[in-house]
């Protein structure tokens, strides 16, 4: 079963007509590539980060001003999460706009979406990290909003048991944020490209 | 004869790619940790009640206001020159800045306060740290 979904993930053999840029505008490609590269700088970032209130801003103060190449990691992470989520956005537009999510597609479709909450998710949970007034207060915001839908208090609850900003929120956000949010996506990653290849292409109605 | 050459000019091409990767991945792991060093030692009866003791050639400012003392970089944070300490406040002959005696700016084209260095107490002496 493993083998048989490498196989569909990395196929031997693809149709040209598939690959030209004005069919899909490779817009789920670029945005996975936004992603690979959140992973790769993320990966950099947590060798200096350290998630407690009173070191957290610090310790990113440190590594913009005495590490090399530290402010260009922690530019490229802020950017790549721009752009990953621009690029979702485009590709929920075009597959919209194309009629791609319908018959035999819907479950592909209901994945995507998955794939977007989450980033979404990931990105609401990283902004809490570096500790600055605007990460502060941009939770809080987030935090009040999330009370007001249903089922809301409950959320709040599980994400910020203590207060926004303290300890135990502070490490909830961050262990949200650096494994269970990207393996989520990464899992929703690799069942969306299983799915594509299993509706045998990618594009049927174009 | 063709084939042989393209597999070296890849193998060549990855070595490369991977020297330089794993070189500037060095980089990043080894942060330039400062040593904080004295800069200056000051008595504190050295030290006017409601002014300044100006270091020009170290660029410091050593400050008391009041109980609090504290020692202000004279750098200018526009483009580095060396501001002059008046009796109201610190002006940058350079392009016209102008700081209060706190440091925070009060005209530009400087957009940040005068930085502050740390300072450490020694008994009857004042340690500006760089």
């Amino acid at each position: 079963m493993f083998k048989e979904f490498l196989e569909h993930v990395f196929p031997r053999l693809i149709l040209e007509k598939n690959l030209r840029i004005r069919y899909t505008f490779c817009l789920g490609g670029l945005a996975f590539t936004a992603f690979m590269l959140l992973v790769a700088s993320g990966v950099l970032l947590l060798f200096y980060y350290q998630p407690c209130p009173e070191k957290a801003f610090e310790s990113i103060l440190f590594l913009e001003s005495s590490v090399p190449g530290g402010r260009f990691v922690r530019s490229l992470h802020r950017l790549s999460s721009h752009v990953l989520l621009v690029f979702i956005f485009l590709h929920t537009l075009r597959v919209i706009l194309t009629g791609a999510y319908r018959k035999p597609r819907e479950l592909n479709w209901v994945i995507g979406f998955l794939i977007l909450c989450a980033c979404v998710f990931g990105a609401y949970t990283g902004y809490l990290l570096p500790m600055d007034q605007l990460a502060f207060w941009g939770t809080h915001t987030g935090i009040e909003l999330i009370n007001t839908a249903p089922f809301g208090e409950m959320i709040g609850r599980f994400l910020v048991p203590d207060e926004v900003g303290r300890p135990v929120s502070l490490l909830r956000f961050y262990t949200l944020h650096i494994a269970v949010i990207p393996l989520t996506i990464a899992i929703l990653c690799f069942l969306h490209f299983y799915r594509i290849r299993q509706d045998k292409g990618v594009l049927p109605y174009l | 004869m063709e084939k042989v050459g393209k597999s070296r000019r890849r193998f060549i091409e990855a070595v490369a790619f991977l020297i330089a990767s794993v070189s500037l991945l060095w980089k990043f792991f080894v942060p330039r940790i400062s040593e904080k060093k004295p800069l200056l030692r000051v008595a504190k009866a050295d030290i006017p009640a409601a002014g300044a003791l100006v270091f020009r050639k170290s660029r410091v400012a050593i400050v008391k206001k009041g109980d609090e003392i504290y020692a202000l970089s004279l750098v200018c944070t526009h483009l580095g020159c060396t501001v002059n300490v008046t009796t109201r406040e610190l002006i940058c002959p350079c392009h016209g800045s102008i700081f209060g005696r706190r440091g925070e700016v009060s005209r530009g084209p400087a957009d940040r306060p005068l930085e502050r260095l740390q300072v450490e107490e020694q008994g009857e002496f004042i340690v500006v740290l760089s």
